[in-house]
């Protein structure tokens, strides 16, 4: 901010300065408006209404000061205009207020510095965020390729006061000269800045916490689709092209404009400045105040809804009138266009990567639009806009005559299978014509679950669930890889995709269960399309048991023959088996895009791979363990000849799951480190594994050890995915933790791996103390919880022959490994096998444990659930 | 009110800065520094022959703070700055007890 000259003046000390009588009582009255602006806000929430009254409050503001602070000479060729939000007379609590001092020359501009200056000061000691410009009439006029922000910005101009015959040059001639000489330029450029803004947001409508000004779908999309009308229109010859477009948009972006201008003024007031997210607890006081909703309070999660409802509808609309002029104006993506209008056909011809009915009567049969699309989902190209509104005309007509049976699913077959199925789905549904076709899906349309880990709608989640599937033969990751061959083999690929279709349409009923709920409207969408008999048990199977194989993964040991076996007799048959494991691989990753780790997708491959075993051997698992177990054994006697009896000594006593469960090296290296144990009683393996990081502790029996390894790995910021403890009979201990490094602090500091395992030495041997580092590493963690979560303690004591489960669900916190080992440990248990897993605010650990190598009494188990229960509501965080 | 002295990478000033601006921090004072944390500098070769470079260019960027602010600044600091590497620098908060704008007198929050 530039200063303007003030009268030197000393202040007594002690005694604030006295400001000028004039500027108290102006900044008085502009909070006092304010005030009374914030209040009609809260009592009527209109955001139109209230940015309209701003506004005028902020023209009277800078109309005084311009009378204050220029003279009359200072005032000729000279004029103030309002610029950006300000010009568009919508004008946010806290948003910055552009001003545009036109002059007529450079002279004039150099006049007015001083009072420029002191008018600017004026409204920064008000509290506006003033951003002020000096242009002469002739800058305005030129495009500046660096500066897009002004030229657009003056789209938006308005005159406040000053020399109106010069605002009128600008308005009426200078400005439609400049935008009709570079609108090629100008649309390029806005439609980058646009793409570059998408991009900071993944360019997607889908966040957690979403950014109502510029996220993708957000206001400044809006203002995007209103630029570029006012670009064509003013552009000579291109009046017509988006014109109709526009027109059609017109309620629905009319609608959110309202819906996104009252919630954004509410977070303006609610942060006390100009941020725009959409916070967790944002959301809940946006709809406990029912802001926007238009029907009074509302649940948070059906306020999202709304909300991704009205961004779905800006983004569709403003995505559209981009593609349309970028694509009318680069020559290499027409040429592009071109060779792709070559799939055109007799019924549907493709321009410039969208499709258009050749016969305009074909958008009112309901085989003809089905057909249009399989054309879609078979090509990937998108709807234009004719097509678009063709079929809106004819959506009456569609609704009543759209099949919902057998001949619905002969085409939706199709559809499914064809490699651009999630396209041609978004857009049958964007035209609701998908809700028509299978009504199950109704109770899902933009349904938002909030829970911090569910990232996409229902349906959204959907669709991607269904382009995940279609995705994987071109999948770059290695461990996704064995998947493709998969869907390749499968007997009915298209039954998968229907399961996909409706696996989650039961979210969007009552009722905690949704599985349930989805099987029933399952069953009734594959009776009505008349399905084979066999084919529907398949659909209601897959619909059934979706999430199956996950809790698998998540709950047990996929070691333990007893897992192997209770989920191949629950699935049946290796088909299924199949199917199963890709539906729950593309439901994994369309949660999140970090939903699917390689350590899980590599966990699901290996759970197949051992289940399909079973079946292919139709033999006990534990038999096909032995065998393995065998092998193992004699692959480590190969690669150490000389020392059989003493690895023999070294196996005795290990549990049965311990040679399954590593390769011979591991094996061999282990026993390896047992034997240096005498030199060096605390021995340590350290190496990358599949994106995580595995550390093997191998020492002599100690109590505790469990707690404190994972006690270390925390205070180094490591999180822990999974753990196993074996001890053989001459009570040498063998632990491996597996640990996703957060920071990547050993992946890039190589001294680093060095340092963490003296670390670890010293705290085993305990010549450092652990209390300290795990305090500061509480501290750094320490952070409110948004959604609380309920702590449930489950036991099973029939999935394994020798350990008691315990399957503890609960809010994710700092360091809840370390909490509840060192209670297991209090208690005097072991821990044979640990599997944690976390999404979004819950935590899922599951503990294979025992007390003296035996199952647990029931005595015991209260004692440690008691104990537990006390331990995890003492460590609980705080709310916000 | 709190006072951050942050020392980052000079690469990362950028980020840092668009990172705190994203919060809303309004003014920061930034001076090239020069320094070694745990790492002690670095061994680079002139014409074939060894010598160390024991303190590395800095950025210390300071500011104040107020209060509800801090956490979330220090989480845009840590963002932006963070490659992982040894020598991404550190940030050290301390209590302001006043701050007083001297054109006008306005004193605590108000003269941030």
């Amino acid at each position: 901010m530039s200063t303007g000259p003030h009268p030197p003046e000393l202040p007594p000390s002690k005694v604030p300065i006295a400001t000028p009588v004039p500027d108290l009582t102006l900044r008085n009255n502009y909070r006092q408006e304010s005030q009374r602006i914030q209040h009609d806000f809260g009592a009527i929430g209109s955001g139109l209404a209230s940015l309209s009254s701003r506004t005028r409050l902020v023209d009277t503001l800078a109309l005084t000061l311009w009378e204050q602070h220029f003279t009359e000479v200072a005032r000729g060729g000279c004029s103030l205009v309002a610029l950006g939000g300000f010009g568009r007379s919508e004008l946010f609590p806290y948003s910055d207020i552009d001003l545009l001092f036109l002059t007529e020359d450079n002279a004039c501009g150099d006049r007015i510095k001083s009072a420029i200056s002191s008018m600017c000061q004026t409204m920064w000691d008000c509290g506006l965020r003033v951003s002020p410009c000096v242009r002469t009439l002739a800058d305005c006029g030129r495009f500046d390729q660096n500066n897009l922000e002004f030229t657009l910005s003056l789209l938006d101009c308005r005159f406040l006061c000053g020399d109106q015959p010069l605002f009128e040059r600008l308005h009426a001639r200078h400005l439609p000269q400049l935008i009709a000489r570079e609108s090629d330029a100008l649309l390029q450029s806005l439609s980058e800045m646009t793409q570059s803004r998408h991009q900071r947001f993944g360019n997607t409508i889908f966040h957690l916490e979403p950014n109502l000004k510029d996220g993708p779908g957000g206001l400044r999309d809006c203002h995007v689709a209103q630029w570029i009308g006012m670009i064509v229109a003013l552009s000579s010859g291109r009046h017509d092209l988006v014109s109709v477009r526009q027109n059609s948009a017109h309620g629905e972006m009319l609608d959110a404009m309202e819906f996104l201008c009252s919630s954004r003024c509410y977070l303006h007031y609610r942060h006390g400045r100009d941020d725009n997210s959409v916070t967790w607890a944002a959301q809940e006081e946006l709809a406990a105040r029912g802001i926007a909703t238009g029907a009074g309070a509302v649940s948070p999660a059906e306020w999202m809804r709304i909300y991704f409802r009205h961004a779905k509808a800006v983004h569709r609309n403003s995505s559209q009138l981009l593609g349309q002029v970028s694509r009318e104006r680069s020559s290499l993506y027409r040429s592009f266009q071109h060779w792709r209008s070559r799939v055109s056909n007799s019924e549907f011809s493709v321009v410039d990567g969208r499709v258009y009915f050749q016969q305009a009567a074909d958008a009112r049969e309901a085989a003809a639009v089905l057909r249009l699309f399989t054309f879609m989902a078979h090509h990937g190209v998108a709807l234009s806009p004719e097509a678009e509104r063709r079929l809106n005309d004819a959506h009456l007509r569609l609704a009543e005559t759209l099949p919902q049976d057998q001949y619905l699913w002969q085409q939706l077959r199709e559809i499914l299978t064809l490699p651009h199925a999630a396209n041609a789905l978004r857009a049958m549904h964007s035209l609701n014509l998908l809700t028509r076709a299978v009504p199950e899906f109704e109770t899902i349309d933009v349904l938002v679950l909030r829970d911090l880990y569910h990232r996409y709608t229902v349906d959204e989640h959907t669709f991607m669930a269904i382009e995940v599937l279609h995705g994987l033969k071109d999948e770059k990751y290695p461990s996704l890889q064995p998947f493709a061959q998969l869907v390749s083999e499968l007997e009915h690929p298209e039954l998968l995709f229907l399961a996909l279709l409706l696996h989650d349409t039961g979210k969007g009923l009552e009722g905690a269960d949704h599985v349930h709920g989805s099987l029933q409207l399952a069953a009734s969408a594959v009776e009505r399309m008349q399905l084979s008999e066999e084919d529907a048990a398949t659909v209601c199977f897959l619909v059934a048991n979706h999430l199956e194989i996950s809790s698998t993964l998540r709950r047990r040991d996929i070691y333990d023959p007893t897992t192997i076996r209770e989920l191949a007799d629950k699935i049946g048959a290796p088909e299924r088996l199949k199917l199963l494991t890709l539906l729950t691989l593309a439901d994994i990753k369309a949660v999140n895009p970090e939903a699917l780790t390689p350590w899980k997708a590599e966990n699901l491959w290996r759970l197949y791979t051992r289940t399909a075993g079973y079946f292919d051997r139709s033999a006990d698992v534990e038999g096909s363990d032995a065998k393995v177990s065998r092998e193992v054994v004699e692959k480590v006697m190969e690669l150490l000849p000389t020392q059989r009896s003493e690895v023999l000594k070294f196996l005795e006593g290990l549990p049965q799951r311990y040679l399954p469960s590593h390769s011979p090296e591991q094996v061999a290296q282990h026993f390896a480190m047992a034997g240096s144990l005498a030199a060096e009683p605390v021995q340590l393996g350290l190496r990358p594994n599949s994106g995580q990081h595995e550390l093997t502790v191998v020492t002599g029996d100690h109590p505790g050890l469990f707690r404190t390894l994972a006690g270390i790995l925390y205070a180094w910021g490591m999180d822990i995915t999974k753990a196993t403890a074996f001890s053989n009979r001459s009570g040498v201990v063998v632990d491996t933790f597996y640990f996703k490094d957060r920071f990547r602090t050993l992946e890039l500091n190589p001294p680093e791996c060095e340092r963490f395992q003296r670390f670890v030495r010293e705290i085993l041997m305990r010549e450092a103390s652990l209390d300290r580092l795990l305090e500061s590493r509480l501290k750094a963690d320490h952070k409110p919880v948004k959604l609380s979560v309920q702590t449930h303690l489950r036991y099973d004591d029939e999935c394994s022959s020798r350990s008691t489960l315990l399957e503890i669900v609960t809010q994710d916190r700092p360091g809840l490994l370390h909490t509840i080992s060192a209670t297991l440990t209090t208690e005097e248990c072991s821990i044979e096998v640990a599997l944690i897993d976390t999404e979004g605010p819950v935590a899922h650990d599951v503990f294979y444990i025992t007390c003296d190598g035996h199952k647990l009494t029931a005595e015991r188990m209260r004692a440690i659930e008691w104990a537990l229960t006390a331990e995890l509501a003492d460590t609980l965080p705080s709310t916000w | 009110m709190t006072k951050l002295e942050t020392v980052i990478q000079p690469a990362k000033f950028d980020a840092v800065k668009d990172a705190l601006i994203e919060i809303g921090v309004e003014g920061m004072t930034v001076t090239e520094v020069r320094g070694h944390g745990r790492q002690k500098g670095h061994t680079e070769f002139y014409r074939g022959r060894e010598y160390t470079v024991d303190l590395l260019p800095k950025v210390k960027i300071e500011m104040v703070l107020p209060d509800h602010i801090v956490d979330r600044a220090v989480q845009a600091i840590t963002t932006a700055a963070r490659t992982g590497k040894i020598g991404d620098g550190k940030i050290f908060l301390a209590r302001v007890d006043e701050a007083i704008r001297i054109r006008n007198d306005d004193r605590g929050e108000n003269a941030l």
